[in-house]
């Protein structure tokens, strides 16, 4: 499959610029510069589901110095609606947002419906969850929503299969359908100067399919690159073989964004494999169940032992919360304090909120660092110290998918 | 006119009374230590576990233009069954000389936001054990307890409120105790009283962490609490930095006690609208407390009221009925705000209407956000601080009673229902009396073991336990479903995808 004829909607509305590679692994630094400004790379990317990131207001997610978030498509279309979104012109203005936003096609939606939904080449069709209509999501629908919304990003609509799906004619279809309907997509795409589609390679876990699939989205020319229909339950040593494979295929001028991504670990290893962006839902969700991201791993304040620990919620951080109350902007939250509302007054999970987003930035905001100084090996090594201590206690697949790419973390500096 | 209590913790000026025994409305100003000053009359936040609902301290200190917060004690001194005598944890709360006050560091109140401190909420859930000589039944997450006057004039020493208010013996019910308990109540008060100020002149405080004592007056008639006023003006006047007053009733005959007329009001007759507010005003109370602020977020109104009352013909123009009264407020669950592209309030220039505008926050609350009710706390509590400054300067000109009749003939006398759901109970917003109906429809699960729901007053809130409580927050907090409910219409008219042609 190539495509018929080159595609506005290949002309990026953004500017790449990369930074660093690092010596050893495939960590890369990067400048990203998006129609609502600029993001360094690497970047997590927290999730505002509903155009509004659980409680925090603009100006606070602002503050944890995040400069790109994620909206969902099926919830936009959904509430507030296409004609609400178009009369007040997008999301931006929508949710009072003036950095970037991306958002996903709806596709992801369509895995959770898989038992009412049937894909076939025009698009999904699926019944409704609430009245049971049938209905029909297209790659065309999917795009003109996203032109409504204006995000940043706008992500193919693929067809999407659960990786560890054993029907290998299945998986292959779905991988070929997805090339398919990025082609639909491009031509559908009504704002290519302001908005960058990103296509996204399928192909489960099958090596080889993912080649294909990535050789043949490349010759789209897409602005950017997406690996999709991971971090649905497959073993990490598969993620991180598909990660490490479909990087070696990728030009270096262009973002690399591995969806639904978040753990700490995750990330870290991620990048060394040559992934750029990543997003899931897991830190701000963690936090309304009072637990809290730390260098340490993760903290449950909800415990009885916290009731009384006047420390701020991780030692060192400088978030909103965690800076010592009398400093410009600092609010000096303790465990204490968290432990006392946590699932008893709001306030408590939004200022973990802050905290956990802020941490997820700050940790690719040292990663970045660090690969500009070459010194990413040393970083893992230190991230894998602080949270587990004890090197018996390394995650397998993280030390072997590292060792893929030249780095011992078993071994001293 | 000038009061200065002994311990120069408050000073209190009368700017301007519209009598000279400083009955009927006035204008004041609290001045505290480190030069942080309030005009008067004015409101405080009300807390619930010491958090204004909704608001995280970042916020409070930025976006809510109140000087002061209202905080419970029985907020914080649960009991929890794993550990049934432990010291409650905001007793350990390290204070140094820069924050010295331990109450704001636990709660991480900003410095710059007063602090009140009292035993109960405001309103209070009635005990079933009532009372006793020697101290009051509180009710707290994990049920009743018993609080000691000691014990609680202990917890004031340790948490160094800016200001609060020593025990009244109330029975925090809305029916009017018999004179045999109305006596009783103004003997243990005063006895309570005279114990708190006899201990505490024997302690002494830098005078950079004082607290300010608001002494109780009780929600029964004069006749039967002259004595303890007679008290509070001959022996304890000096003592005292002000008055809470549980009934706005009482305030004309704080005239026949000179030596009280000018220490300031605080008013705990919670008001049920701005009418009331004002006509307590109009009686001489100078600080209020406004449960209803806080309830009207939770109900996803936005205020829209002024004063001075906006000139009829504008409003008719914009109401387009010259008849009609102006509503105190709007119903943002309401489908009409859907692409409002607007403030909340014209003109309004608090965060949410500058930086949001109605469309967002209908949003917000149709897709049960959280934000949708931070934004609307961050509102109106800006536009009830505008309401008290626009009264300070009707006030300071003469016309506050003018305009406060033109007020009570301009808006409606209560704030429209909202529409929306609510959020989830949290903590023990409500009446601990079994029987009360419930604030949203039964949306999750069973409440007992079989679906029966389990009866006892103790741990129950609103006529849930306290962990379905808990669990229900737990609902809200969770993350929106991956697949949100939506009929093939919504999807369609929203977008997202179109409905098959059979």
């Amino acid at each position: 499959m190539t495509p018929k004829t080159p595609s506005p909607a290949s002309k990026p509305a953004l500017k790449f610029e990369l930074l660093a590679k690092c010596s050893t692994t495939r960590a890369r630094a990067s400048n990203l510069t998006l129609p609502h400004g600029p993001v360094p790379l690497p970047i997590f990317m927290p999730v505002a589901t509903q155009a509004s990131l659980k409680g925090l207001t603009p100006a606070q997610l602002e503050a944890t110095t995040c400069r790109l978030c994620l909206n969902n498509t099926y919830h936009l279309g959904l509430r507030p609606g296409q004609p609400v979104l178009d009369a007040v012109g997008g999301a931006h203005a929508f949710q009072g947002w003036n950095h970037n936003l991306l958002t996903d096609s709806g596709g992801f939606q369509m895995v959770s419906l898989l038992k009412l939904a049937n894909i076939t080449e025009e698009g999904v069709r699926f019944l409704s969850p609430h009245d049971g209509s049938p209905m029909l999501l297209t790659p065309e629908h999917s795009i003109n929503l996203q032109n409504s919304i204006g995000s940043d990003i706008i992500m193919q609509l693929d067809d999407v299969l659960v990786t560890t799906s054993p029907d290998k004619e299945r998986m292959r279809e779905a991988m070929l359908r997805s090339v398919r309907w990025l082609d639909r997509c491009m031509a559908a795409h009504a704002r290519p100067h302001d908005q960058n589609l990103f296509c996204i390679i399928q192909g489960g876990l099958d090596l080889d399919m993912r080649r294909e699939c990535t050789v043949a989205m490349l010759e789209r020319d897409t602005p950017g690159i997406a690996i999709g229909g991971l971090s649905g339950g497959e073993a990490k040593a598969d993620y991180c073989a598909v990660v490490k494979a479909v990087t070696e295929l990728l030009p270096e001028g262009k973002p690399r964004y591995v969806m639904g991504i978040g753990y700490p670990e995750d990330l870290v290893v991620s990048v060394a494999l040559g992934a750029d962006m990543f997003d899931c839902v897991w830190p701000t969700r963690t936090a309304r169940f009072g637990n809290a991201v730390t260098r340490r791993g993760v903290l449950n304040l909800k415990q009885a032992r916290y009731a009384d620990d006047f420390g701020p919620i991780e030692d060192g951080c400088g978030c909103v919360c965690c800076r010592p109350a009398g400093e410009e902007g600092a609010l000096g939250v303790t465990r204490a304090l968290v432990h006392h509302n946590s699932a008893k007054e709001t306030a408590a999970a939004h200022l973990l909120t802050m905290h956990n987003v802020w941490y997820q930035l700050n940790l690719m905001r040292e990663a970045r660092e660090a690969i500009v100084g070459d010194r990413y090996p040393a970083f893992l090594r230190r991230f894998f110290r602080d949270l587990h201590g004890d090197k018996e206690r390394y995650p397998a697949w993280a030390v072997e998918a590292l060792r893929g790419v030249g780095v011992d973390i078993i071994q001293d500096d | 006119m000038t009061s200065d209590s002994d311990q120069n913790t408050m000073r209190f000026d009368l700017l301007k009374a519209s009598l000279a025994d400083g009955a009927g409305a006035r204008l004041g100003r609290l001045a505290f230590s480190g030069s942080r000053t309030v005009e008067t009359p004015t409101f405080f936040a009300i807390t619930s576990r010491g958090a204004v609902p909704h608001v995280t301290p970042d916020n409070l200190e930025k976006h809510v233009p109140v000087q002061g917060t209202y905080i419970a004690l029985e907020d914080f001194v649960e009991r929890p069954q794993a550990n049934l005598t432990r010291t409650p944890p905001i007793f350990k709360t390290p204070a140094t000389p820069t924050r010295p006050r331990p109450l704001h560091n636990f709660t991480a109140t900003p410095y710059s936001t007063l602090t009140l401190l009292a035993a109960r909420r405001l309103p209070a859930v009635a005990s079933p054990q009532g009372n006793t000589p020697s101290g009051i039944s509180i009710f707290t997450s994990t049920g009743f307890q018993t609080l000691s006057t000691a014990a609680y004039q202990s917890a004031v020493a340790t948490l160094k409120p800016d200001m609060a208010i020593p025990l009244a013996d109330l029975t925090n019910s809305p029916t009017t105790p018999n004179s045999k308990r109305a006596a009783r109540m103004a003997e243990r008060t005063e006895d309570w009283l005279a114990q708190w100020l006899l201990s505490s002149s024997s302690q002494t405080a830098s005078s950079e962490t004082t607290t300010a004592i608001f002494a109780p007056t009780l929600p029964v008639p004069y006749a039967m609490q002259w004595e303890y006023l007679a008290r509070l003006a001959d022996d304890f006047a000096s003592d005292i930095a002000g008055l809470a007053v549980y009934s706005s009733d009482i305030i004309p005959d704080l005239a026949n006690h000179p030596a009280l007329a000018a220490k300031p009001r605080l008013s705990l007759d919670a008001p049920a609208t701005p009418h009331h507010v004002l006509r307590q005003i109009a009686l001489g109370a100078d600080v209020f407390l406004l449960p209803f602020v806080n309830g009207v977020s939770d109900s996803g109104v936005a205020f829209t009221f002024q004063f001075p009352a906006p000139a009829a013909a504008v409003s008719e123009a914009e109401e387009g009925n010259g008849t009609s009264l102006l509503p105190l407020g709007r119903d943002l669950a309401d489908p009409s705000f859907a692409a409002q592209v607007k403030p909340l309030r014209e003109g309004c220039d608090c965060y949410t209407c500058t930086a949001h505008h109605a469309a967002y926050v209908h949003h917000l609350l149709s897709a049960r956000e959280m934000l949708g009710w931070t934004l609307l706390q961050i509102h109106n509590h800006a536009v009830v601080a505008e309401f008290f400054a626009g009264v300070r300067r009707a006030l300071a000109e003469g016309t506050f009673a003018e305009e406060s009749g033109r007020f009570q003939l301009r808006y409606e006398a209560e704030a429209p229902a909202g529409t929306g759901e609510r959020p989830r109970a949290r903590g023990y917003h409500f009446k601990s009396e079994g029987g009360d109906g419930k604030r949203n429809k039964k949306g999750w699960g069973k409440l007992g073991p079989d679906g029966e729901e389990a009866t006892g007053l103790e741990g129950r809130v609103g006529g849930l336990k306290v962990e379905e409580v808990e669990k229900r927050l737990e609902r809200d907090l969770t993350e929106t479903p991956v697949v949100p409910d939506g009929g093939g219409r919504e999807l369609e008219e929203g977008g997202f995808a179109e409905i098959e042609k059979k």
